[in-house]
């Protein structure tokens, strides 16, 4: 065997958290008499719109998708975050994840340390919190900004101060202000509707499909798109990065949460990315579609330390990285998560990249930068390779060119990805998230539950 | 720097464009599978643009997308009539701005999927 093949690598935090209870009886007995609340959607602090559910959050951790982590963070535990984006067992981890209620619900339901809480999801249990502490957050603003760096504190790789035209932001914004902190436990598993469920692969389900499949190398795809001819070429060739062979595997994980309107539902996304593998593009042998349920930060440096840890704990070996990650509007420097990935971000807390940390991650970052059609070449050309003129294929002339009706040319977008978005326009009656979907959404969620 | 609208040419616009003199700056994208014209648009007229339409912006290409179905037919049915990708052409465009915001508060909810097998 050569010495350089690399392994699986073992999830973040070295096991994978998994808390869920499956037998319903067991579950019966341990919420009997314990207090109940029906979780809330995060509402917009302005505008009142649904900007995140917390159900998707505890679903992310209880099958481990998030390990080490195991549940509600307490108050030192935020701050380290903040301070240095470690866990209080070390770990390194992004963002801030709480349980947060308003003090009218605090009030009402007298819960306090030690108290177990059910946690309904459209009206049935769903899981529990096993409260530990109970903190409170004085200023969502000052949480906000934290959490998002400033470039005068950020100056590495924070271009304009984040403000309410970030939904990460406003998300951290909307919080409420009192925090039950704990481990959550799933006491009734979730069922997704159509198309969702056959993408759900939670990490040890998706390690027995690696293996299954004889993949001991698999890079990760981060989507929260319909895929273009570009996104393809990114996958096809970040792919040929592996040990002594090309990566035995893609796997796409699509980040499925709130909609913000102009996004393509995420119904399109999931089957627009399978079409790409039944069209035979990149054979489905070679790749295959999964979801993890989340309220994108739009964090890119720090969304895509949260992709690492997803896709690590998944089973992958290597993530492919772009330009401007997990981003939107110009508030970081585009290239700010190749420069986590290559240098570190010390002002974040690593000097070094997150996998020469001690307590860091060991899957490979694969940095790539963009393809498009070259005419001279003939083909979809690498921007660091092809010396011509290219024709860049931006998404939102994309969306332009479906809005009004005409289909792109297979070298832009391949046909059977184009009629998995008319497939999902003739259903929702638009080709994007319109008002009505997005409200309709967080109303529906992706999963229904039976009684318990 | 100026920027510039993408307009979509298909068969039934090629044909509305034939003896308007215009057929020679007609664009051939991704290896010829898409044909288009590019009206040049002055930072004026750009920035008159983006704050009347808010969903307009501006891609990594520096072209002004986004903008409402409303807008790029309207401003197809000007080049078509006027024979030019001139300014006047954005002029007139942006004398409706009040009709296309109408249309566009509609198209935000619905827009007529295209007749294709799926
Ligand atoms: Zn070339």
């Amino acid at each position: 065997m050569s010495s350089l093949l690399i392994q699986t690598p073992l999830p973040h935090g070295g096991r994978l958290v998994e808390r869920v209870i499956r037998d319903k009886e067991a579950a019966k007995k341990m919420i009997k008499g314990c207090p109940s609340y029906d979780i809330k959607p995060t509402l917009h602090y302005e505008t009142g719109v649904p900007v995140r559910n917390v159900y998707r959050e505890i679903m992310s951790i209880c099958y481990g998708f998030f390990s080490p982590v195991e549940g509600s963070m307490k108050q030192a535990e935020v701050e380290r975050i903040l301070k240095e984006r470690r866990l209080l067992n070390d770990w390194i981890f992004p963002y801030p994840l709480v349980f947060d209620i308003s003090k009218e619900d605090y009030k009402k339901l007298g819960v306090g340390a030690g108290d177990r809480l059910v946690l309904n999801l459209k009206g049935k249990p769903f899981a529990i919190l096993d409260i530990e502490e109970v903190w409170e957050i004085d200023n969502p603003e000052e949480l906000a900004h934290k959490t998002f760096g400033t470039p005068k504190d950020n100056p590495e790789v924070v271009k304009e101060p984040f403000d309410k035209k970030h939904p990460g932001w406003v998300i951290y914004r909307s919080l409420q202000p009192i925090v039950l902190a704990g481990k959550y436990t799933i006491i009734n598993e979730p069922k997704f509707r159509p198309p969702f469920d056959r993408f759900w692969f939670p990490p040890r389900k998706c390690r027995e499909e690696f293996s299954k499949r004889g993949w001991r190398t698999a890079i990760a795809h981060q989507t929260r798109n319909v895929p273009h001819v570009g996104h393809e070429f990114l996958m096809k060739n970040a792919a040929y990065t592996g040990d002594v062979e090309p990566c035995h595997g893609i796997l796409v994980n699509a980040i499925i949460g709130v909609k913000r309107r102009g996004d393509y539902p995420d119904e399109a996304i999931v089957e627009g990315q399978e079409a790409v593998s039944t069209g035979g593009y990149i054979k489905p042998e070679r790749r295959f579609v999964s979801i993890c349920l989340w309220d994108m930060r739009y964090g890119n440096p720090l969304e895509s330390l949260l992709h690492g840890i997803i896709r690590q704990n998944m089973g992958c070996t290597h993530h492919m990285f772009g330009r401007d990650h997990a981003a939107v509007g110009e508030y970081y420097d585009k290239w700010a998560t190749q420069i986590l990935w290559t240098k570190g971000i010390p002002s974040y807390g690593f000097p070094a990249p997150p996998t020469d940390v001690p307590y860091g991650l060991t899957i490979r970052p694969q940095n790539m930068r963009e393809f498009s059609y070259c005419p001279t070449c003939k083909e979809m050309a690498y921007s660091e390779s092809c010396g011509h003129k290219r024709e860049k294929l931006s998404g939102s002339f994309l969306r332009g060119m479906v809005a009004e009706g005409v289909q792109p040319p297979a070298i832009i977008m391949r046909p059977e990805v184009y009629k998995v978005i008319v497939k999902w326009w003739k259903h929702f009656g638009y080709p994007f998230c319109n008002e009505k979907y997005v409200i309709n959404k967080e109303k529906e969620l992706e999963v229904d539950l039976e009684d318990l | 720097m100026a920027h510039f609208i993408v307009v979509l040419l298909d068969d039934n616009r090629m044909a509305k464009l034939s003896g308007s003199g215009l057929e020679d700056k007609i664009k051939y994208m991704f290896g010829g599978e898409l044909r288009c014209l590019e009206v040049e648009v002055p930072e004026e007229i750009s920035k008159k643009i983006l704050a009347t339409f808010d969903t307009a912006r501006i891609d990594s290409r520096g072209a002004i997308t986004d903008v409402p179905v409303a807008f790029l037919r309207e401003l197809f049915n000007q080049i078509a009539e006027k024979k030019s990708l001139g300014p006047e052409v954005l002029e007139a465009v942006l004398a409706k701005a009040d009709e296309i915001k109408e249309a566009a508060a509609k198209e935000s909810e619905y827009l007529p999927p295209p007749d294709i097998e799926v």
